[in-house]
């Protein structure tokens, strides 16, 4: 070996290091930073974080609106009217359309994503027994073979399974607000009251319908009936927001 | 650095008689400044020609009044009428186009009057907000907020066989319109 | 021929000798080779250095509208060491602002744009002018969302200079739309045309500095008396003086190379500056952005008010401008000492205190509304427990109604009107529902938009934003 080839090896190999190491330094643009087309977006977690978070909770409970982690409220509600409340929102309340036809940012593909990463992440089977959940909406529970919810039934369905929280009149008490004023009713659609009757807000201290002990719970039909005596409430002029299946 | 060698000598036919090199120096200037020119005369031309009155507005079909609900506000896009081939992405012109009722639209431009940023549409709040200095409008384009000095640029638009076209083609800016 | 013979055949021909003497060994005041001093090599530095990388990028980059970002995204993913020579010009290019800056107010601040070199002060001013130039099209180079509305706002601004403002705006775009001859037409200024100028111009610049001297450091209670002062500085180079080159130099090059390293360093650190978002203006979910230089100004045109915004842009700005120019010839002699000069450091120190505040307002842009907080900003947990289903109701129309877009809550959220968290400590039911629905104080009217429920909901709501034990305001 000529001496100082030693001394030359060894600065290539420094060179080639050198260079190498430039692949390594954290200043190097990572894949994930890329600049990504807001259209082409169908990572859940991202979906979600714009758009849902900011109503429903960064894990989607302890939001003011709907609770999404409840296994129950998940196996409740079909896919058809998760995809339809998203996509068209709910005219009259709180809730908008986030479909682009109809006027909201995200594409098609995007609600699919909502839809199907909302099932992964909450959705429990086989801690809910479907076999005794009610039927979705009031029609689906007509065509099931319940009667149309009746205010009569209702009120003293509400007075055994609610009074203790929201008062005999529903005005109410100690543990939960006023759930009869008219502003209240105003805002919300009947499907709305139907899922929180059904599936509550365990998020925020209210129980689910089979939560309750058994002389105190709802029947599927007083499900409806309960709905029917709490929309009785809205002022006569009132068009009542019309509901995600209707 | 020694200056300039010629300092101290009379420069070429600045005095004395006609001679026939102070002739041909005057000659040489002369000629020079009329290449000169006759080469400026092209070049600013060139460049310069993105003055001279382009046709900068036409009508453009948007797309069907169908498109639109009544009563609500929506984006639309155009290509616009005047481009080069390699114009790409940046000749795709988006507008809001609010429908009124029946045959009366209002058809805004992306640009905020202020400083030209895309506002946004908010339906649930029936507002256009500015992301870069906080300007915001009313559904009808007046501003309600924020500094621009004037409301939205609309767009002139006319309804031919069920079809919204707009008259577009240059940016708006608050010396020219849309 | 032994190795002096070559060098004397080289000599005799170059004449590198006397070129040494008149340029590089020219003599400089002993006390002038400071640690002050070095700013403007290293300026020069940077310079080169953007040069250099420059011309590397451009043999990748494509000026077209249509792949510009194609091109960028090619060199930050697939080109070899693509990313760390765009990392490179990006660092090197705030640094060059940065040390131009520097070596400006270093300056200003010794006096050496007083008589005899009130020239290389106006020269200087012109490099000052053509590097944010360079700033300001090397932003447009990086042809992403940024950029394109960037030259939005340059287009809008253009358009309110009286009646030229149109013609200007046709120059800049070179169309009817920002698009390709758009690009061109920066990409020559940027590469072509500002380059070429900024060589002629530090070429002019550093002549002035071989011709009339470094300036001496100054001294105390001692001013430039332009009748005395050439034979002053000349017995001063008599006295102690030493050539630049190599004797003052030692500083200027420790600096540079650390300039170097240092811009390389936050190169490989930090990386290169995107680009973000394809330049599609169909794609308006953007937030755009300015480069740092031009954050100040950013802020200026957020904060002015609207009625005077056209004068101060077209009138005031450039008058400032021109000032900057004519400072040499406003106080081009007396006092040069800064501890002698109490007026020009207090200018100092307000404009870059003003500069300094603008542009980290620009950074936070309070006045900017939050476009994406409505739906991904989420109510604090404690907004939502202990309410009423109406109160539950009215904290989803605060979001849901864009509220939070200017309104925060729990310090998340825009910040152009007051926060909510204890909004009601502030205001009664009836001032709420007057607020909300008539506006007023820069909040729009939403009396169109909101339902007697719906506001209801929302004032009931707004009242429970008060601190625990606090009562709410009556």
């Amino acid at each position: 070996m000529r001496p100082g080839s030693g001394a030359t090896t060894t600065l290539l190999l420094a060179a080639a290091l050198a260079l190498a190491a430039c692949d390594w330094m954290p200043g190097r643009p990572r894949e994930q930073d890329r600049p990504r087309n807001p259209r082409e977006i169908t990572d859940f977690a991202t979906l979600y974080a714009n758009n849902c978070a900011g109503c429903h909770g960064s894990e989607g409970e302890l939001g003011p609106a709907r609770e999404f982690a409840s296994p129950l409220f998940q196996a409740f509600l079909p896919d058809p009217a998760l995809r339809n409340v998203i996509r068209e929102g709910v005219p009259g309340t709180g809730m908008p359309a986030f479909a682009k036809a109809a006027g909201g940012s995200l594409m098609d593909p995007q609600v699919e994503a909502l839809v199907s990463g909302m099932r992964r992440r909450w959705a429990r089977p086989s801690r809910v027994d479907a076999s005794v959940l009610p039927p979705y909406s009031e029609a689906d529970a007509v065509a099931a073979g319940y009667a149309l919810g009746d205010p009569g039934r209702g009120r003293e369905a509400f007075q055994r399974a609610c009074a203790g929280c929201h008062g005999a009149d529903g005005n109410g008490g100690e543990e939960g607000g006023s759930v009869v004023a008219a502003a209240f009713l105003g805002l919300v659609s009947d499907q709305m009251l139907r899922t929180v009757v059904v599936c509550g807000r365990p998020d925020l201290g209210m129980p689910d319908w089979r939560e309750p002990p058994p002389e105190l719970r709802l029947s599927v039909q007083e499900v409806s009936d309960v709905v029917s005596w709490l929309a009785s409430h809205r002022p006569p002029d009132l068009e009542p927001a019309r509901g995600a299946s209707e | 650095m020694s200056e300039d060698p010629t300092a101290g000598r009379t420069p070429h036919g600045v005095e004395g008689p006609i001679t026939r090199r102070s002739f041909l120096f005057k000659l040489g200037i002369g000629l020079n400044a009329a290449a000169a020119a006759l080469f400026a005369i092209p070049v600013l031309g060139f460049v310069a020609s993105a003055l001279r009155g382009k046709a900068k507005q036409a009508w453009i079909p948007l797309a069907r009044v169908a498109d639109f609900p009544e009563g609500e506000t929506r984006l639309a896009t155009y290509r616009n009428p005047f481009v080069v081939p390699w114009d790409g992405k940046t000749a795709d012109i988006p507008c809001w186009v609010r429908h009124i009722r029946g045959n009366k639209f209002q058809v805004f431009a992306i640009n905020c009057a202020h400083l030209g940023c895309p506002v946004r549409w908010f339906k649930e709040s029936g507002l256009f907000m500015c992301p870069c200095h906080g300007g915001v409008y009313y559904e009808d384009g007046q501003v309600a907020a924020g500094p621009p000095p004037r409301g939205l640029y609309e767009y002139e638009y006319k309804v031919k066989r069920d079809e919204l076209w707009v008259r577009a083609g240059r940016i708006p800016t608050l010396a020219q319109s849309v | 021929m032994d190795l002096r013979g070559i060098g004397e055949w080289f000599e005799s021909r170059l004449q590198l000798g006397s070129l040494y003497r008149t340029t590089a060994g020219h003599p400089i005041p002993r006390n002038s080779a400071s640690w002050w001093y070095v700013f403007g090599s290293a300026t020069l530095v940077c310079f080169v250095l953007q040069i250099v990388t420059g011309i590397c990028l451009a043999l990748v980059y494509v000026p077209s509208a249509d792949e510009a970002w194609t091109s960028l995204e090619f060199l930050n993913y697939q080109q070899s060491l693509g990313w760390f020579l765009r990392a490179v010009h990006f660092w090197g290019s705030n640094v060059m602002v940065a040390l131009m800056t520097v070596h400006m107010i270093q300056v200003f601040l010794m006096g050496a744009h007083k008589y005899p070199r009130e020239l290389t002060w106006v020269i200087g001013c012109v490099l000052f002018i053509a590097t944010i130039g360079m700033a300001f099209t090397g932003q447009v180079m990086r042809f992403d969302q940024d950029a394109y509305w960037g030259l939005g706002i340059g287009v809008a601004i253009m358009a309110r200079i009286p009646i030229v403002g149109t013609a200007l705006v046709d120059l800049i775009l070179a169309g009817p739309i920002i698009g390709a001859e758009t690009l061109s037409r920066f990409f020559t200024l940027h590469v072509f045309v500002v380059p070429g100028l900024i060589i002629a111009f530090v070429t002019v610049h550093l002549r002035l500095v071989l011709k009339r001297g470094i300036n001496e450091f100054p001294v105390r209670g001692k001013g430039v008396v332009p009748e005395e002062y050439d034979e002053e500085y000349a017995a001063l180079i008599e006295k102690e003086g030493i050539p630049f080159f190599p004797d003052g130099v030692d500083k200027d090059i420790v600096f540079s190379a650390a300039v170097i390293v240092a811009i390389l360093f936050c190169a490989a650190i930090f990386g290169p500056a995107g680009p973000n978002g394809e330049p599609d203006p169909t794609l308006i979910d953007t937030v755009p952005r300015p480069d740092f230089y031009f954050l100040s100004l950013f802020a200026v045109l957020a904060l002015l008010p609207p009625q005077i915004e056209t004068f101060v842009l077209v009138y005031v700005m450039p008058v400032a401008i021109l000032l900057l120019f004519l400072i040499p010839f406003i106080a081009g002699k007396g006092a040069k000492h800064p501890a002698d000069r109490p007026i020009a450091v207090l200018g100092v120190v307000l404009i870059c205190t003003t500069i300094s505040t603008l542009a980290w307002l620009g950074i936070s842009s309070p006045w900017s509304p939050h476009m994406d907080a409505w739906s991904g900003e989420p109510t604090p947990v404690a907004y939502v427990e202990e309410r009423s289903p109406l109160e539950l109701q009215g904290a989803v129309l605060i979001q849901a109604r864009q509220c939070r877009n200017c309104h925060a809550l729990g310090g998340r959220g825009g910040q152009r009107g007051p926060a909510l968290d204890d909004v009601a400590t502030r205001l009664t039911a009836d001032q709420l529902t007057r607020q909300i629905l008539q506006g007023g104080g820069n909040m729009p009217a939403y009396g169109k938009h909101l339902s007697p429920d719906e506001t209801t909901a929302l004032v009931a709501f707004l009242r429970t934003m008060r601190p625990i034990g606090v009562p709410g305001a009556r």
